[in-house]
């Protein structure tokens, strides 16, 4: 009996470790499944792309998107800087781009010889360091101009109307930004927004000191507060036209006459990249017109693909503040590197902000 | 050589791992932001590793003589800042010393209800408290509804992105530090000391400032301090409710780190605040160690 009983007792075990074995295989064969489909892990800024977008290429590839976001260039120079790696795509301004591509920390996609790159206006591909666009997909654009309450102001059009605003008893609210604040003072002076030139930069120090008495704040939570009437103006993003859309009754942005600053952002792989086939994959996915027009819409911003803008619908495409004229856009001036120059603006900009 | 007691022996294995978790987490960070604060920037951000002796300078108001002209600005907002801070400690002992009074004279399920209370705002976020005191103080928000229904005013009052609005919601979020400490100093008091003097034919005030607040002052230099420290590196209130028009030391750290790229600058305003919560806290710590029956 007891011979047996240990026979069964060792057949058992054998089965259980088989079993095991079995298990164990699986899940190598599970995981080893996953990762040829793959993921993708984006690191993108925040709100800045439609979730919509990227259900749909989870659909189409089968490759799971880890979306992860920052709030500022700096931010995300800063982490990669320390070290931080599994980032596959990144989404820096025009100006960080050229920083990243002199750290040596993108990596070369030839995404300009993939199939639908023909559709991108090449009038977009800025950066210094990739002319062509050998290593980053141009991804959307768009203005810093006004967003305004219609019932306060019932029509704004420049930079001037809006700073004569506080003259007759209305707020006005500015960006809580160094390059943004200094960049408008020295576009409405006529000059480069990048201007390194210490007369022009404190002669733009002393517009922003007249101006700051009368300006209630400097901040970025700027639309509840239009929205609510209790500011009639503030210097904002494009993406306003979000909220214009939903109450045109209230809200209205506008590129204001003078000119404004303008951002774009590329897509761009990083040199660091875990998964660069999927990456590549998504910068050719998002380059159909479809899927591109589907974040534009989404996102009420500029869009850079010809075939996508044809797409879109007319509230969007003909919009002068979305989509303006080219006249318009000979206006738009964008933030370039200041090497250097950075410690200029950041003493002209912390001597401001202590002034009271 | 004193060997250790079986008693110390104990001690020191229960101590030892936050002793760790604290010389790596605490003390490894702090000992990188001490070096770097003696390294060039880099251009991109980072460090590069060459001495570099601007820095500390550069918080006196020296100029690097390439981009700036002597100025005293970081001293002005360190000066600034600290002058917030200690505006914010004042309102708040104000406030908590004579409810802790008030408070710990309740019946015992009141008392614990109203510590409850006070404790409360640590479970939800700060930033979504903020939000909320911007919904009250803004022109169109409660605060001036509720004032111009009542006949109060006509207009409403520009509360909201002021001075009042920063010093409103500094005091809201540091009155828990404060209450805390000076509660429980208040609660240890022992009213037979106060009978003892009131006997003895002290008057009320007498008996306050001999008996009463000597007594107490543990818990409000402790309140104190953890209420000054903390605010002195505040700059959410004065952004989301002041409207960022003036600059603290907390927001010019960050914008050392970010905006303008310089870390090694960033990390010497950061160690200069270090230091001056050192010396606060140790002027408390000397004054515990002169009078050791007030610690």
């Amino acid at each position: 009996m007891k011979a047996v009983d240990s026979a069964a007792a060792g057949s058992k075990w054998i089965k259980k470790t088989l079993a095991m074995a079995c298990l164990g295989a699986s899940c190598a064969g599970a995981a080893m499944a996953t990762q040829a489909a793959g993921v993708l892990n984006l690191y993108n800024w925040g709100d800045y792309i439609n979730p919509e977008v990227l259900e749909r290429f989870t659909a189409e590839t089968g490759v799971k998107v880890n979306l992860d976001t920052y709030s500022s260039n700096e931010e995300m120079l800063a982490k990669l800087q320390v070290g931080a790696t599994g980032y596959d795509i990144v989404f820096p301004s025009v100006h960080m781009q050229d920083i990243m591509a002199t750290l040596d920390l993108l990596e070369k996609t030839n995404i300009n010889q993939s199939a639908g790159f023909e559709n991108i206006d090449t009038a977009h591909l800025i950066a210094e360091s990739d002319p062509k666009g050998e290593y980053c997909l141009p991804y959307g654009w768009g203005t810093v101009g006004i967003v305004y309450n219609k019932k306060a102001v019932p029509e704004l059009n420049s930079w001037k109307e809006f700073f004569a605003l506080p003259g007759q008893g209305k707020k006005i609210v500015m960006l809580d930004d160094m390059r943004e604040d200094i960049g408008l003072a020295l576009l409405l002076d006529g000059k480069s927004v990048n201007s390194v030139d210490p007369k022009e930069l404190k002669a733009a120090q002393k517009f922003l000191l007249e101006q700051k008495p009368n300006v209630s704040a400097f901040t970025y939570d700027s639309i509840p507060m239009v929205q609510s009437g209790d500011i009639a103006a503030a210097q904002w993003y494009v993406g306003a036209m979000m909220y214009v859309m939903e109450d045109p009754d209230t809200l209205a942005y506008v590129i204001p006459e003078e000119g404004a600053t303008m951002y774009q952002e590329n897509m761009c792989v990083l040199k660091s990249a875990p998964n660069k086939a999927n990456a590549k994959l998504f910068l050719e996915f998002f380059m159909k017109p479809e899927i591109s027009a589907m974040n534009t819409v989404q996102q009420t911003n500029g869009s850079m693909n010809k075939a996508a803008i044809e797409l879109l619908p007319a509230e969007i495409r003909d919009n002068p503040s979305i989509n303006p004229s080219a006249e318009t856009k000979e206006k738009l001036q964008i933030f370039r590197e200041l090497g250097k120059g950075t410690k200029l603006y950041d003493r002209i900009w912390t001597k401001f902000r202590t002034a009271s | 050589m004193r060997s250790f007691t079986s008693q110390q022996k104990q001690l020191l294995l229960l101590l030892s791992p936050a002793t760790l978790f604290l010389g790596i987490f605490f003390l490894g960070p702090l000992l990188i932001m001490a070096v770097y604060s003696f390294l060039e920037p880099g251009l991109y951000g980072g460090v590069e590793w060459n001495f570099y002796h601007w820095n500390y300078g550069r918080v006196l108001g020296w100029a690097d003589g390439f981009y700036e002209e002597f100025d005293i600005v970081y001293l002005q907002i360190l000066l600034r800042s600290a002058g917030l801070a200690l505006v914010t400690v004042l309102v708040t002992l104000a406030f908590c010393y004579p409810v802790a009074f008030w408070i710990s004279r309740m019946q015992s399920r009141w008392k614990s209800f109203c510590i409850f209370l006070i404790a409360l705002p640590f479970f939800s976020s700060m930033i979504i408290r903020l939000y909320a005191w911007i919904l009250i103080l803004r022109d169109s928000g409660f605060a001036n509804q509720i004032l111009m229904s009542l006949g109060i005013i006509s207009e409403p009052l520009d509360l909201m992105y002021s001075g009042t609005a920063v010093i409103i919601g500094m005091v809201y979020i540091f009155i828990p530090f404060m209450f805390l400490p000076v509660y429980s100093s208040v609660e240890n008091l022992d009213p037979k000391l106060i009978k003892a003097s009131q006997d003895l034919g002290a008057t009320p005030f007498t008996t306050f400032r001999r008996v009463i607040f000597p007594m107490t002052l543990p818990g409000v230099v402790s309140g104190c301090i953890l209420v000054f420290i903390p605010a002195l590196g505040n700059f959410v209130v004065p952004a989301m409710l002041g409207g960022a028009k003036v600059v603290m030391i907390g927001n010019l750290v960050e914008q050392q780190f970010l905006a303008a790229r310089n870390w090694p600058f960033g990390a010497t305003l950061s160690m200069v605040m270090i230091v001056f919560m050192l010396l606060v806290v140790s002027v408390y710590l000397i004054r515990a160690m002169k009078n050791p029956q007030h610690s």
